[in-house]
């Protein structure tokens, strides 16, 4: 039941991401376009070849009128075609590898949730027992190893040394959309990815906890007689995931840049694979796409975390 | 005589700190009649909260209660299992807390904290329950309580909180209630409103009420019976007549004089009660009010005062007692109420020497 005041909040959020989305793009495209080399370097082409191409894709013009030329079909649905596989389309390419992507940061984003509260709640109820010490432990191990450390060490493990566990599940074919055995398949690299971000959910959740078990409301639970695992849960756990929820943002934000390195790593063919392709290749255009895409995930992302807030705290309102 | 709906006897509770072993509660002894008002008195920091916490096990680590027995219809609280205690609790023995706002949950609605607490125990049918919230808040006075049951504790101001959680302590029909300090965030209106809301219910619902205060004025509003407790202990017991016109341990008898009166003189300053409470981790020896007693004799530094019967029905823990005081020491007309001022003793090697200290006890000193 949102409210009108909550209604007018989201409408000035989504003006905000589209002005944001304006200024990614106009400076992702000025600086990939001055980078020096260029998409057709490799291929030998020369002089009068050379301008031909340039004038097809329509890169012989003003900077400016190509950012135009590029914002105004990109405001149709069409981000244009790509320079490396000539003439493909980007707008389902990309589509293809945000479905690959989504799930796998999705995924991520499920483990921290739940394991992240899980391990924080348990640790703060066994504060100082061998409970609390292996979670929290866990949980630093998570949030200070750098998720290409454990990435490559998973892939020695279950790629290498056990190919027969996995069945051979860590390959990712070029096109795969990740439709079929999907969590099989995505389950180690949505772990590695959620790894981090369950230590610091833990981290905070435990912290959060410890404060909240403290409050007179939690003394005036108990003393009505309710059960423990219901103070915890319905008092103690709510009032703790207010500020889970305000590093919600960032951690999506980190999901989504680990996502970049894990995808590479493991060979997924999702948005952050492409993501480093593209740059390589000069493929101005899907990087542009790309940028844009993750603008637009990160400003949703945030969105939704803020409208969050007052599903869990009353007294935020907008 | 009735039998008694609580005992506790011989209560000690300490706190295990780093710091050391504080003793909070140390060997409290007290029973309430049904539908009884009893009100214990003290400063912060006297073991009145940790005494009424002790009751519903509600004491956290560090703390622990080490002796005692806690007798509730014949069954010792201290010796039932975590799930029979949490059964009493909120059902026959209800409590309610200090600062009405940060004891309720910010994050949840009010009438839900009130229907939770009848869901939680099988008193009241669950098809009853939100009918009951309702006319609970009614009860105690909430207007446009159908709608208001509705509202998050942000929207309640301080004295309507209050009252919810005074709806929440009722909602089960306890036998006892026990109110920590329920007045103290309130301003001076809706504490009379409240204490009058109290009175009303106990009246009603024939629940007895342990009223926990500082204050000696709300005490003297509700309660009967009055328990007044100095550094863990319990120094006095007595009707509440008793207690205001005859105290006989000296702290309730400074305690009173240090309430401000409306009719008292205006130039006369207010007496405050010298020192502070004392270390609840390295007590002194003998009667722990000595450092700060007018009245004290060479007995008070070496051996601890028993509670013992000093009028029907009226119990107190001093060597000298009032009657005393007034009779040998000039309690009635002395100004000076410093440490010993009044009976002239001071611990060894300070002003005066151990040898004058009889004759000085035998000679009123002003007058």
């Amino acid at each position: 039941m949102p409210t009108r005041g909550t209604l007018i909040y989201i409408a000035q959020r989504l003006l905000l991401i589209v002005f944001t989305l304006l200024a990614v793009s106009f400076l992702v495209f000025i600086t990939v376009h001055s980078l020096p080399g260029s998409a057709f370097e490799s291929e030998r082409v020369h002089g009068k070849a050379l301008q031909l191409v340039l004038h097809q894709y329509g890169l012989d013009r003003p900077i400016l009128v190509q950012y135009w030329s590029f914002l105004t079909s990109a405001i149709q649905g069409n981000l244009g075609v790509s320079f490396q596989i000539r003439g493909l389309p980007i707008t389902p390419l990309v589509m293809r590898e945000l479905s690959v992507s989504a799930e796998l940061g999705g995924t991520a984003l499920l483990i921290t949730i739940g394991i992240g509260t899980t391990f924080g709640v348990l640790a703060a109820m066994r504060q100082n027992t061998w409970v609390d010490y292996t979670l929290t432990s866990i949980a630093v191990v998570g949030y200070s190893v750098p998720s290409f450390v454990l990435a490559g060490l998973g892939e020695l493990i279950f790629a290498y040394w056990l190919p027969t566990v996995t069945n051979g599940a860590i390959q990712y074919p070029a096109n795969w959309t990740g439709t079929y055995g999907t969590l099989v398949e995505l389950s180690l690299p949505a772990i590695i990815l959620g790894f981090y971000t369950s230590g610091q959910v833990t981290r905070i959740t435990r912290a959060a906890m410890l404060e909240v078990l403290q409050q007179d409301y939690i003394r005036t639970a108990r003393a009505k007689g309710l059960k423990t695992r219901v103070v915890t849960v319905r008092h103690a756990l709510r009032n703790a995931l207010i500020p889970v929820i305000s590093i919600l943002g960032p951690l999506v934000i980190s999901i989504i840049t680990g996502s970049v390195i894990i995808e590479n790593i493991f060979g997924i063919p999702g948005l952050g694979k492409e993501f480093v392709e593209s740059i390589l290749g000069a493929d101005y255009n899907v990087t542009v796409a790309v940028f844009t895409v993750y603008a637009l995930l990160i400003g949703i992302a945030n969105l939704i975390v803020d409208l969050l807030y007052t599903v869990v705290d009353p007294r935020i309102r907008y | 005589m009735t039998d008694p709906i609580l005992e506790v006897r011989n209560l000690s509770t300490h706190f295990f700190t780093d710091d050391g072993e504080v003793k909070a509660v140390r060997g409290v002894s007290f029973s309430v009649a049904p539908g009884e008002t009893l009100g214990i008195v003290g400063e912060s920091g006297c073991g009145k909260s940790v005494t009424a916490m002790s009751v519903l096990g509600l004491v956290q680590r560090p703390g622990k209660v080490v002796s005692g027995e806690i007798m509730f219809r014949g069954h010792d609280l201290l010796k039932l299992t975590r799930e029979e205690l949490r059964n009493i609790r909120g059902r026959d023995i209800a409590m309610i807390f200090q600062d009405p706002l940060s004891s309720l949950n910010p994050v949840l609605r009010v009438g839900y904290q009130i229907d939770e607490a009848m869901y939680a125990h099988d008193k009241i049918a669950s098809n009853a329950v939100e009918r009951r919230g309702i006319d609970l808040l009614k009860q105690v006075r909430v207007s446009d309580a159908e709608r208001r049951i509705k509202d998050f504790p942000h929207q309640f101001s301080g004295g309507m909180r209050q009252r919810a959680m005074i709806a929440m302590g009722l909602s089960n029909k306890p036998d006892l209630l026990i109110a920590d300090e329920p007045t103290t965030a309130l301003d001076v209106t809706v504490q009379a409103q409240i204490l009058e809301l109290l009175r009303d219910l106990n009246e009603q619902t024939g629940a007895a009420i342990i009223l926990i205060t500082h204050n000696l004025g709300v005490v003297a509003g509700l309660c009967k019976r009055v328990l007044v407790m100095y550094a863990g202990e319990i120094v006095e017991e007595g009707t509440v007549e008793q207690i205001f016109e005859s105290p006989q341990h000296p702290y309730t008898w400074s305690l009173l004089r240090s309430v401000p009166r409306i009719d008292a003189n205006r130039g006369h300053r207010l007496l405050s009660i010298e020192g502070l409470p004392p270390d609840l981790i390295d007590l002194p020896q003998g009667c722990k009010f000595n450092p700060r007693c007018p009245f004290r004799v060479e007995r008070c530094f070496t051996e601890s005062p028993p509670i013992e019967q000093v009028a029907p029905a009226q119990h107190a823990a001093c060597w000298v007692t009032m009657e005393r005081a007034y009779a040998e020491m000039g309690a009635g007309t002395i100004t000076d109420t410093s440490p010993g001022a009044a009976s002239g003793v001071h611990p060894a090697g300070r002003s005066l020497p151990p040898a004058e200290v009889p004759a000085a006890i035998a000679e009123p000193v002003s007058d």
